[in-house]
This record gives structure tokens, C-alpha cells and sequence, in this order.
């Protein structure tokens, strides 16, 4: 299965390395190869270096593909992941 | 960003000899104390901790980015440590760590920080970086392939 979303980054501080740390720590419970995309660059969703390179700050939209038996649902969790500012205050 | 623009030579530390988080953190908070005497030792070491305890810095693959955001400084420090040992830290791959990328950073600066962090990533991705990182032999030669690489 392959599934891919959109999602805008709203926290203040962006991807950063605790954000990073926990979509990685997130991704790796899915049987799913997850990617993120922004603007021409992409990173594995269980890398955190990789996730850094990303640069992802407030206000940038990021793509997500996900892709094997785990997709939808992975999808959805970093969906969320995502939209509750990776549970920080702001 | 330039690693060596944010890494002097004198926080460039090859084969430092520590065995657990804390000792290597207080380390960390006596070098940046050095060369930001402004900043207290104490502090700099209390916002590392806590920073610690919202989850280790631990990214994987033996690497660690300890940092604490600090009042009174206007830009970046950092400082780079590679232990002879690895050092049990909680890492998100329970792998523990030897490459230390410890970072001061200016409160507030979100942009910057991304920066500095995408940065740094982007050398370290690079595992023959880490290799040459982890065989330096001297302060100075830690230094010098950091500066090679930019």
C-alpha cells in the first residue's frame, strides 16, 4: 500500500532535534518505508540526521509518503504527530 | 554554515576519556564556561540536563547533538568531543555514543537553529566524516578535518 499527505509544520520551533527524535522514534513502529519531502529535499522518516537536513521550519508544508502494509496508519500518526505540534506548547 | 565557523580549536577535543552522561555533559559546561565566561558553568550544565531529560539527545548511529539555549549570548557555540569509549546516553538506537556535537544556542533564534542543526547534519550524515572523526589522534587533528571538510 502507498499513501502520501501534506501537512504544515505549526510549532515554533520547527523540525528540530526533539521534534525530529520523536517522528523518528514514531516512524520506526510502522512496517512502512516513510518518507518526507521538502521542497527538493527528502529524508527517511527514521533518521534523525536525515530529518534535520530537512530544515523544516513554522510555516513549511512537508510531504509524507508512506509506502507497505503499514502506510495508512502511518500516515495518520505523523499526520497528527505533526498537527499537534509534536505535543509542544507552541 | 562552516563547521569551523561555529568550532574553535580549543573545543575541539579528540579521545576525551569520560564514561557516563553527566560527566561528559559537565565537561561540555566547563569548556563552553571557558570561552563564554559571561555564562555560568552551572547554568550552561542545568540547561543541558534539562534539555536531556525531555529525551536524549541521542540522535543514533554513535552521534549526539547535547544542547541548552542560553540568555546572553548572541550567536551558536560549539563544541566538539569524540570519546575513546562509547558512552551509554539513551540514544534513540540504543547505540551508545561517542560523537559529541554539544551546542549553546541563543534563546530565541528558531531560524538559526534549524540552520545550524541542518548543518551540522549534513556533515555527519557522511559516514567516512564520522570515521576520520572517531581515528583522530589530537585536538588539533580533530580540528583539522573538520576544517578539511568545510
Amino acid at each position: 500500500m502507498r499513501c502520501e499527505g501534506t501537512f504544515l509544520i505549526q510549532n515554533k520551533c520547527g523540525l528540530h532535534a526533539r521534534a525530529a527524535t520523536v517522528l523518528a522514534q514514531l516512524a520506526v513502529k510502522f512496517d512502512a518505508d516513510i518518507t518526507l519531502y521538502q521542497d527538493e529535499k527528502e529524508a527517511a522518516g527514521d533518521s534523525v540526521l536525515a530529518l534535520l537536513l530537512l530544515e523544516s521550519s513554522q510555516g513549511k508544508y512537508v510531504k509524507i509518503r508512506c509506502e507497505g502494509p503499514d502506510a495508512k496508519s502511518a500516515l495518520s500518526a505523523i499526520g497528527d504527530l505533526i498537527e499537534q505540534k509534536f505535543h509542544e506548547q507552541e | 554554515m562552516k563547521l569551523s565557523s561555529i568550532i574553535n580549536k580549543d573545543c575541539s577535543k579528540a579521545a576525551v576519556l569520560f564514561n557516563s552522561k553527566k560527566r561528559i555533559l559537565e565537561y561540555v559546561s566547563e569548556l563552553a564556561h571557558e570561552q563564554l565566561p559571561q555564562l555560568e558553568q552551572h547554568h550552561i550544565l542545568s540547561a543541558l540536563m534539562n534539555r536531556e531529560k525531555l529525551g536524549s539527545t541521542g540522535i543514533g548511529k554513535g552521534i549526539a547533538l547535547p544542547h541548552g539555549r542560553m540568555e546572553g549570548i548572541e550567536q551558536v557555540f560549539a563544541i566538539l568531543l569524540v570519546s575513546e569509549q562509547t558512552i551509554p546516553f539513551d540514544a534513540i538506537d540504543n547505540r551508545p555514543v561517542d560523537i559529541f556535537v554539544a551546542l549553546i544556542v541563543p534563546e530565541g533564534d528558531n531560524q538559526q537553529h534549524l540552520k545550524t542543526l541542518s548543518a551540522i547534519a549534513d556533515k555527519l550524515k557522511n559516514k567516512e566524516f564520522c570515521k576520520q572523526l572517531r581515528h583522530a589522534s589530537s585536538d588539533s587533528e580533530l580540528y583539522n578535518i573538520i576544517a578539511a571538510q568545510d
